[in-house]
């Protein structure tokens, strides 16, 4: 089955990342998470846009981000692109849940909501995280 | 009350203590606005101060990280930094960051003030 996708192209100002939830909410239902599972990965699409916009461009507002959302009955996959600095998987910081510090919370959370959390290393410029979620079948 | 688009912030002051009440969303955009209030607390040392998360919709780890910021910034001088009225959505983050056994944590406002 072709899977359906819905794609958002934005400029890296935190302002827009509140239409990033609010179409990872509309394409997740579209896709028949649940609940739960909307809210979850609505907050990991957001953790993983904020992270390009603090490391990948730097803080830069005038970049480009684009979203692809794809849905399928087996999976609900979104890939996040970006032309900034290369992210380096192992460099990416995941603090202990034990430790009280600033940082490092986002990746946890990106974590819980999909069981796939990769970078396509065959994009030579920028980054292309791809992110899936594996439908169940109470979803 | 201090405002941007995605929340807007309410300082109530509550028989002589500074409570905090933010509204909508917490994320990368609003949450340097937040950060600018706690901090401008912390920096006059002020203790308690009550943050009330009763009508926040969302929060983000940047929200998150700036009330860790906040406690760290308070804790030379034992400041205590008091969250309240945590709604459900909101306390399952704090929860998922093990942060519920950092934080003092309080139903309502008048908790809050009288622990």
């Amino acid at each position: 089955m072709t899977k359906e996708q819905v794609v958002l192209k934005i400029a890296s100002h935190p302002r827009y990342l509140s239409i990033v939830r609010a179409v990872a909410v509309l394409a997740a239902e579209h896709c028949g998470l649940h609940y739960q599972a909307v809210e979850d990965v609505k907050h990991a699409i957001d953790e993983a846009c904020s992270n390009v916009i603090k490391y990948a461009y730097r803080g830069d507002p005038d970049r480009q981000i684009v979203l692809c959302f794809m849905g399928s009955p087996e999976s609900f996959e979104v890939t996040i692109e970006d032309d900034g600095i290369k992210t380096r998987p192992e460099n990416l910081k995941e603090r202990s849940l034990d430790e009280v510090k600033v940082g490092g919370l986002g990746l946890h959370i990106i974590r819980k909501a999909f069981d796939t959390v990769k970078y396509d290393e065959s994009k030579e410029d920028g980054n292309r995280l791809v992110l899936v979620r594996n439908m169940i079948e109470e979803e | 009350m201090v405002t941007c688009t995605s929340m807007k912030i309410e300082l109530i002051n509550r028989n002589g203590v500074v409570v905090i009440s933010p509204s909508g969303e917490i994320d990368m955009y609003s949450s340097p606005l937040l950060r600018k209030e706690l901090i401008s607390f912390t920096k006059k040392k002020i203790s308690p101060v009550i943050v009330a998360l009763r009508d926040v919709t969302y929060i983000d780890s940047s929200g998150i990280a700036t009330f860790v910021e906040a406690l760290k910034r308070m804790m030379p001088y034992n400041g205590k930094l008091k969250i309240a009225e945590i709604p459900e959505s909101i306390m399952k983050i704090f929860n998922f960051s093990k942060l519920d056994k950092v934080f003092d944590m309080y139903e309502s406002i008048d908790d809050a003030i009288k622990g």
